[in-house]
C-alpha cells in the first residue's frame, strides 16, 4: 500500500497502463505541459496535474495537446476507439461537454448497438468537474446526472485515491466508453492506494459508514461532505450507511434498497440542481422499490434550481454542505 | 346554530363508580376559554379539577353542587360558544345514554382512558383566504382543527401541502436510534453492502456462498439461505435430543457450580451515561476499539484506584495484584472461554484491541494456551451484542469480582437538571464478600462510571 493523493492515483495509473497497453493514447487541452511549458520532467501535465511525464515517455503520438475545441477532442477520441485504440480524452472543464454531445451522446454511447454489436468503443472521457473553486457558472457544473441518463455511457465518480485507481483501471480494460468525472477539490485527498493491479468493478457502491438510523446516497464530493456529517451524527448516537455510489450508470440499486429497507429513510446528496437530477433519481428508485420500507420522505440535499454564483459567498450557499446532509438526516428522524 | 355536547360524569380510574360535584365553577351560560377550571368533583380517593379542553359554555348545569352522581350520569349541556334553544337543549337531554351504564365496578375489565369529560370539539381556527395552501391541506386542516398560520408550508413558494398539514396535527416523536455499527469488512468477496454485513455479524465466510446476483454477485438472500441451511433441523415433535457434555462443558459445569454455592456473591448495580464514550469512539479514523475494549481499559483503570478489588481468594488468603489482568468472557462454539489481558492498566487502547482481537479468534479457534486463559484477578462480561439489557454474572473463581455488561440503551437522564434521552450502560458488579465489602465495590463502581462518563481518561 503506498500512500498517495487522487492527483496522483489517476497520473500513475495512467502511466502504468500506457506502459502496459500501447494502444492507450491521451488527447486534451494543455495536457502534455502547461501554458507557456514545453513537454518534459518540466512540464506540469495540464492545468489539474495529472498527466505529467507522459509526453516525456511515450511522445507526440500517444500524448496529443489539442485546440480548445471540445467537439474534436470528443470527436478524435470516438473515431479513435473505433480504429483500435484506447483513448483517454480530458475534458479540462466537464462544464464544456455540450459542445460534443453529438459525438458523445449520437456517436460513442450507440456504436456498439447501432452496428449490431459488431464493433466497440473503448473510450475513456475525463471531466474534470464541481464547484467549490469559485470558477463560476460555466467551469464549477456537476454534468453527470445527464451523461447518466444516456443509455451505452458508464459514469463514474471516484472519491478516494484507492478508487481513482481501481475505477480508471477497469475503465482502460472495458471496450465501452467510460465517463470519468474527477472533481476539482478533491484531487488533493489522500488515502491508501493499493500496489500493483488494482481493478475495481463497476455497480459496485461502497460503504463508507454503517448505522441503522437513516441511509444516505451520495457521490462524489458529497461523500466527503456526508463521511462530515456522519461523524456529527454518531456523537449524538444517530447512524448511518453512508453509500457512496462509485458508479451512477451502471448503478448498485442493492445497495440502495438493502440499506433503506433496514433503516427507513432516504437521503440523497448531489451537488446539482434538483430537476432531473441523481438525487431525484434515487428518490424515485426508492419511493418505487422501498415504499413500505419508508417511514420518512426521501429528503434531497442538492443545490438550488440557479447557475452557481461567481462570488465566494454565494457559491458556498449554493453547494451542499455537511451540514445541509446533517440538517436533512435530522429532518428525516424528526419526520412523525 | 351552536353545536351542543353531553357534559357526562367522568370515570377516574376503574375502581371509580360515582362522583360529588364539590362546587360548579362556572355559571350557565357565562363563556369560558380552554382550561378555564370547570368543576370540582370528589370522588371516595381525591377531589379532582375538570378544566375545559376547548372554549364553550355550559347551555344547561343539571347536576346541583353537593350532590353524588353515578359514574356516566349527565351532568351538564355544553355548547362550542353559541346559544341554544331550550328545545335543542332538551333534544339533546333526551337522547343522552350514559356510556358506562353496564359497566359493573367488580368486573375486572379494562375501562377507557380515564380522561375528563368530553368537551366539544375544538372550533377549527378558519383557514384565512390569503394562505396558501392545497385544497386537500384546507380540508384536512379544518377537520384536524389545525391553526395553519404557523406552518411553513413545503410546496412552491411556501404553500402549504397536505403532508405539512398531517405533520403540524401530530406530535413530535423521538425515533427509536439504532446508532453507527462498525465498518464491515471490505475483503476480496463480490457481495452487497447488506450480503457483506450479515456475513460478518453471522461470521458466514463469503467466499464459501455462491451469489445469484448480477454476475454472480453474494446478495442478501443468499447469505440469508446460508444462515437458514445452517440451522440444525428441528426435531420431530415429541423428540428429545440427548447429548453428553463436552469436557469443556462440564468444567464450565463444575466451576460455576463451585462458584455459585460456596462464593457469598453479594451484587451493586449502576447504569452510567456512554453517549461521550460512544461518540469518542465514533471518532476514532481507521480501526475503531470495540465498546468492550473501552470497558476493558475502564476496569483495568479502576482497579488501579480500588486495588482492593484486584485480587484472588485462594482458602483463607486473598492474593493481591500488581497489574490489573482482566479475563473476558468470549462465546465460542464449544461454550464460554475468558482469555486473559495481561496488565490491562499499563496498555494503550489500541493494544488492548488488538491484543483482544487476537485473544477472541484464537478463542474460537480452539488454540488458546493455558497460560492465556487461566489467572487474571478480575472478569468482564458483556452481552450487550445480544440486546441484555441487565444481567449479574457468577465469579469466576478464584477471582474476587466480576461486572456484567449490557446494551447501551436510550434512556433519559439528569443531565445538569436538563432531561436528555442518551445511551446508557447497565453495570452489575459480582463481588466476593469473604474478601470485599460493599464500601469497596462502590468504590469501584465510582472511579469506574467517571472514566466510562469521561472517557478522554482512558
Amino acid at each position: 500500500m503506498a500512500i498517495m493523493n487522487i492527483r496522483e492515483a489517476i497520473s500513475s495509473t495512467l502511466m502504468a497502463e500506457m506502459e502496459r497497453d500501447s494502444s492507450i493514447i491521451v488527447l486534451g487541452e494543455d495536457i502534455v505541459g502547461g501554458a507557456g511549458t514545453a513537454g518534459g520532467p518540466e512540464a506540469i501535465g495540464g492545468i489539474w496535474g495529472t498527466t505529467p511525464g507522459l509526453y516525456a515517455k511515450f511522445g507526440a503520438d500517444r500524448v496529443i495537446d489539442t485546440p480548445i475545441s471540445e467537439s474534436a477532442i470528443i470527436g478524435a477520441a470516438a473515431g479513435a476507439a473505433l480504429a483500435g485504440k484506447r483513448p483517454v480524452a480530458e475534458l479540462m472543464f466537464a462544464d464544456f461537454v455540450g459542445v460534443s454531445l453529438d459525438q458523445l451522446w449520437n456517436q460513442m454511447a450507440k456504436f456498439r448497438y447501432m452496428f449490431g454489436g459488431k464493433t466497440r468503443c473503448p473510450a475513456v472521457v475525463r471531466l474534470i468537474y464541481g464547484a467549490g473553486m469559485n470558477t463560476a457558472a460555466q467551469h464549477s457544473q456537476s454534468v453527470y446526472a445527464m451523461l447518466t441518463a444516456m443509455p451505452g455511457l458508464k459514469v463514474v465518480l471516484p472519491t478516494t485515491p484507492a478508487d481513482a485507481k481501481g475505477l480508471l483501471t477497469e475503465a482502460l480494460r472495458g471496450d465501452d466508453p467510460v465517463m470519468f468525472f474527477e472533481h476539482k477539490t478533491l484531487y488533493g485527498v489522500k488515502g491508501e492506494v493499493p500496489d500493483g493491479e488494482h481493478r475495481q468493478r463497476f455497480g459496485e457502491a461502497r460503504m463508507v459508514r454503517e448505522g441503522g438510523d437513516a441511509t444516505v446516497v451520495a457521490c462524489g464530493r458529497m461523500v466527503n461532505f456526508g463521511e462530515k456529517a456522519a461523524d456529527k451524527l454518531a456523537a449524538d448516537g444517530i447512524g448511518i450507511d453512508l453509500i457512496d455510489l462509485r458508479t451512477t450508470s451502471p448503478l448498485d440499486e442493492e445497495a440502495i434498497l438493502d440499506s433503506v429497507e433496514a433503516t427507513g429513510r432516504l437521503i440523497v446528496a448531489d451537488e446539482s440542481p434538483p430537476r432531473c437530477s441523481l438525487a431525484a433519481d434515487i428518490a424515485a428508485l426508492v419511493a418505487a422499490k422501498a415504499f413500505t420500507s419508508l417511514k420518512a420522505p426521501p429528503q434531497m440535499v442538492t443545490g438550488p434550481h440557479a447557475p452557481i454564483p461567481f462570488a465566494r459567498e454565494l457559491e458556498r450557499a449554493w453547494v451542499p454542505s455537511p451540514q445541509k446532509i446533517e440538517d436533512a438526516v435530522r429532518r428525516a428522524l424528526a419526520f412523525r | 346554530m351552536a353545536k351542543l355536547k353531553p357534559f357526562p360524569m367522568p370515570k377516574w380510574g376503574i375502581e371509580m363508580s360515582e362522583g360529588t360535584i364539590a362546587e360548579w365553577l362556572v355559571e350557565e351560560n357565562r363563556p369560558f376559554d380552554k382550561g378555564t377550571l370547570l368543576t370540582l368533583i370528589e370522588t371516595d380517593k381525591i377531589t379532582n379539577e375538570v378544566e375545559a379542553e376547548a372554549p364553550g359554555r355550559f347551555v344547561r348545569i343539571i347536576a346541583k353542587a353537593g350532590e353524588t352522581y353515578p359514574v356516566g350520569t349527565l351532568l351538564a349541556v355544553l355548547s362550542d360558544g353559541g346559544e341554544a334553544s331550550a328545545a335543542e337543549i332538551d333534544a339533546v337531554v333526551a337522547a343522552f345514554k350514559p356510556a358506562d351504564s353496564s359497566f359493573e365496578p367488580d368486573t375486572p375489565v379494562p375501562s377507557p382512558a380515564p380522561v375528563p369529560a368530553p368537551a366539544a370539539t375544538p372550533a377549527p381556527p378558519p383557514v384565512p383566504d390569503d394562505v396558501a395552501i392545497s385544497p386537500a391541506a384546507r380540508a384536512r386542516a379544518a377537520d384536524a382543527g389545525v391553526d395553519v398560520t404557523g406552518i411553513s408550508g413545503s410546496g412552491r413558494g411556501g404553500r402549504i401541502t397536505a403532508q405539512d398539514v398531517d405533520q403540524a396535527a401530530r406530535a413530535p416523536t423521538e425515533p427509536h436510534l439504532a446508532g453507527p455499527y462498525p465498518l464491515s469488512p471490505g475483503g476480496t468477496a463480490f457481495a452487497s453492502p447488506m450480503a457483506r454485513r450479515l456475513a460478518t455479524l453471522h461470521a458466514v465466510a463469503l467466499d464459501e456462498i455462491t451469489g445469484t446476483g448480477p454476475r454472480g454477485r453474494i446478495r442478501k438472500a443468499d447469505v440469508l439461505a446460508r444462515l437458514a441451511d445452517a440451522a440444525p433441523p428441528p426435531p420431530a415433535p415429541g423428540e428429545i435430543t440427548v447429548t453428553p457434555m463436552s469436557s469443556m462443558r462440564r468444567t464450565i459445569a463444575r466451576r460455576l457450580t463451585e462458584a455459585k454455592s460456596t462464593i457469598p456473591h453479594f451484587y451493586v448495580r449502576r447504569r452510567v451515561r456512554a453517549d461521550r464514550l460512544l461518540a469518542l469512539r465514533a471518532a476514532v479514523q481507521g480501526q475503531r476499539p470495540s465498546v468492550n475494549d473501552y470497558l476493558v481499559k475502564a476496569c483495568a483503570l479502576a482497579l488501579r484506584e480500588v486495588p482492593r478489588l484486584n485480587i484472588q481468594v485462594h482458602g483463607t488468603e486473598i492474593h493481591r495484584f500488581a497489574s490489573a489482568d482482566i479475563a473476558v468472557a468470549v462465546a465460542t462454539e464449544r461454550g464460554l472461554v475468558t482469555p486473559i489481558v495481561t496488565a490491562a492498566d499499563q496498555r494503550s487502547l489500541a493494544d488492548i484491541s488488538a491484543t483482544m482481537a487476537a485473544l477472541a479468534q484464537r478463542a474460537r479457534a480452539g488454540t488458546l494456551k493455558l497460560e492465556e486463559f487461566t489467572g487474571g484477578s478480575f472478569s468482564l462480561s458483556n452481552l450487550g451484542g445480544f440486546g441484555v439489557e441487565q444481567f449479574d454474572a457468577i465469579i469466576n473463581p478464584p477471582q474476587g469480582a466480576i461486572l456484567a455488561v449490557g446494551t447501551a440503551r436510550p434512556e433519559p437522564i439528569d443531565d445538569d437538571g436538563a432531561i436528555r434521552i442518551v445511551p446508557v450502560l447497565h453495570l452489575s458488579l459480582s463481588c466476593d464478600h469473604r474478601a470485599i465489602d460493599g464500601a469497596d465495590a462502590g468504590r469501584f463502581m465510582v472511579a469506574l462510571a467517571a472514566l466510562i462518563e469521561q472517557p478522554e481518561l482512558l
